[in-house]
């Protein structure tokens, strides 16, 4: 008797069925825009490895509207309208042609970019950058060869922050960012050819 | 008025083909802008790191914008023989300073002038001295030698508030023109002073303003 009701007891207790990660009708959507293929050359962020917790946006997507993102964000594709990654990294690759405006804490520019830039921290405009906007940002680093067109406005929170000691703040381990859950929103019309 | 550049000097850097000169009509340039307040620069020799901090470590800000590239662009390898052509100079013509009237105080402009032929120059120069405030500083470069072929193409860099380089431009040369200080005055006829600098290489270095 006490055996027949132990061996009942397993069956009982899924009551509530754990769904599946991919059931979950919000997480297809997440992850739509970095799993989409891309063919011929493709870009690989500094490490040369794609960071968890980072989205990526490949070469043959086409976004017209509003991105905004939580967590580090790569465009490698065309986007027409607005860019936002508040306290994150933001990556125009070489193939990218952006005609948007762009808010970021960083900004690493390797692509084309029609449109005004602003970084709360720093920008990075590659040799083989193009850029036709204005910047608004702490710190600049601009490579020789790259083109820029427009006017640089060093915010006045660089003056402050050169003048402040260093602060040495620990980086979040690897497995910390990447137990971070991905939440970039995107809206507009996503679209993608090959 | 001309204004002798004492201890004017230009020396290549070994190799790269570089030079580093001094300045005194950038160091006028720079005595100019330090009036307390922000002034808007710009700079038409191409987006650099040194010109970048230097200008906006001097609290100004920068405007950049390549006119070379967009000679370049608009008037193909022979920058003189391409403005022959009245659609390709017009193309330049819509392209090259596209700024809305009294945006900047200074403007660094360094050689680019002395690439441009008649009647492209005068109406780029009426141009440059309408995107001026009035009272803005000018500072343009023009070959002083008459028997120079061609000239190479440099990108400047500034290093100090004396000291500029000169880099070559990917290996570009162009075909020079003379520019005698009779040419120079008449092309900023409009301009409410102009200062030149005599420098001991064959460059000629003049100040104007607006």
């Amino acid at each position: 008797m006490w055996s027949k009701r132990t061996q009942d007891e397993p069956a009982q207790t899924p009551q509530r069925p754990s769904i599946p990660p991919s059931s979950n009708p919000v997480e297809p959507q997440r992850r739509e825009i970095g799993s989409i293929p891309s063919t011929g050359r493709s870009f690989e962020p500094e490490s040369g490895v794609v960071r968890s917790g980072t989205a990526a946006l490949g070469k043959n997507v086409t976004v017209k509207g509003q991105i905004f993102a939580r967590e580090d964000l790569t465009i490698d594709g065309e986007v027409e309208g607005t860019i936002e990654c508040h306290d994150h990294r933001l990556t125009i690759g070489p193939n990218a042609r952006v005609q948007a405006s762009l808010k970021a804490r960083e900004i690493i520019i390797h692509g084309s970019i029609q449109g005004n830039v602003e970084s709360t921290d720093k920008i990075d405009i590659k040799k083989e950058a193009k850029l036709v906007g204005d910047i608004k940002t702490s710190r600049i680093v601009i490579e020789d060869g790259a083109y820029f067109k427009g006017s640089i406005d060093i915010s006045k929170a660089t003056q402050s922050k050169q003048a402040a000691p260093p602060i040495v703040v620990n980086q979040p381990s690897t497995a910390a960012v990447a137990a971070a859950p991905a939440r970039e929103n995107a809206t507009g019309t996503v679209s993608s050819a090959k | 008025m001309i204004f002798g550049s004492k201890g004017v000097s230009a020396k290549s850097e070994s190799g790269s083909g570089t030079i580093v000169r001094h300045s005194s009509g950038f160091e006028q340039f720079c005595g100019a802008m330090d009036t307390g307040e922000t002034q808007t620069v710009l700079d038409i020799s191409g987006a650099s790191q040194a010109n970048i901090m230097f200008i906006t470590g001097l609290g100004h800000r920068i405007s950049s914008d390549d006119m070379l590239e967009t000679m370049e662009d608009c008037f193909g390898k022979d920058f003189i023989e391409g403005q022959q052509s009245a659609a390709k100079a017009q193309r330049f013509l819509d392209q090259a300073l596209a700024f809305p009237d009294q945006s900047f105080d200074g403007a660094l402009v360094w050689d680019s002038l002395q690439y441009l032929a008649t009647p492209v120059i005068e109406q780029t120069v009426e141009r440059l001295l309408r995107v001026m405030r009035p009272g803005g500083y000018i500072l343009a470069f023009f070959n002083a030698n008459e028997k120079s072929g061609r000239l190479p193409v440099y990108n400047y860099r500034i290093q100090d508030r004396k000291t500029i380089l000169q880099v070559p431009r990917a290996d570009m040369t162009q075909r020079s023109q003379f520019f005698p200080n009779r040419t120079i005055e008449q092309l900023f006829q409009q301009a409410a002073s102009l200062k030149f600098f005599l420098t001991r290489g064959s460059s000629r270095e003049v100040l104007i303003r607006r």
